[in-house]
């Protein structure tokens, strides 16, 4: 009896010991992932998405970009902006940029025309 | 290939020697936005004629240029209007009543910006109100 109680016990320490192998060899796999996700840092690392205004702020921010350009119309649609009438190509690079400040998706100017 | 890397890569990197802040460039939907600030009017003035010329009158829409110049709060900015006086207004909007008027190429005190449109300014004689911001450098 005593002899099935010692080798139970010894039974129980094995498993115990490795158990605990199993264990650090676990730490060291994860270790080793630890390092592998390397796509989570670089998503945190990644720039904030594209701020696209939305279209009643767009509206707003165009009539005053546009106050100074008299032959110019603008209209907005799901961030996109249409600009047509005309204008003169020396003040074509300050329109775009006036507009280009109000975070539009897009600028489509293909009606406006540049004399 | 990416548009940064190729049709814009010049106009990229202009900017970044150029010593634009806060430089974000980002391609969604096949358009290229780049947002920054320039450190002074001609940095951004000479970005744009790169761009101007990359793609003549801006013509492919395949790129948003968001470069601003920074100004700093309680420094002095020029008025820099084709050559008309520049309205102050009582408040951020063309809607808003005129209060006063600064003069072409007049300094003006900087209070601060009230977006990325409108700063709230003072003229040497007083006057203080809303300006358009890009007339200012």
């Amino acid at each position: 009896m005593k002899q099935i109680k010692l080798t139970a016990w010894a039974l129980v320490l094995l498993l115990g010991v490795q158990s605990t192998g199993c264990k650090s060899k676990d730490k060291k796999g994860a270790d080793t992932t630890q390092t592998a996700p390397l796509p989570d840092t670089t998503m945190n690392n990644m720039p904030p998405p594209v701020q696209i205004a939305p279209d009643t702020a767009l509206q707003t921010g165009l009539r005053d970009a546009t106050k100074d350009y008299p032959g110019v119309q603008a209209t907005v649609t799901n961030g996109e902006v249409t600009l047509s009438g005309a204008v003169t190509r020396d003040r074509l690079p300050n329109l775009m940029a006036a507009v280009s400040s109000l975070h539009p998706k897009s600028i489509n100017k293909q009606q406006l025309i540049i004399k | 290939m990416a548009l940064q890397d190729s049709k814009y890569k010049e106009l990229v990197d202009a900017a970044r020697t150029a010593g634009v802040t806060d430089l974000q460039v980002r391609e969604q939907d096949n358009i290229l936005y780049i947002d920054g600030n320039a450190p002074s009017g001609t940095v951004k003035d000479q970005l744009w004629a790169l761009y101007n010329k990359i793609d003549p009158d801006f013509n492919s829409g395949d790129l948003i240029l968001n470069v601003n110049v920074a100004l700093g709060t309680g420094a002095k900015a020029k008025v820099v209007t084709e050559s008309s006086n520049l309205n102050i207004r009582k408040g951020p909007g063309t809607d808003q009543p005129i209060v006063g008027k600064a003069a072409h190429h007049e300094l003006v005190t900087v209070l601060s910006k009230a977006n990325d449109q409108w700063s709230l300014i003072r003229t040497d004689k007083g006057e203080e109100g809303y300006v358009y911001t890009q007339y200012l450098e």
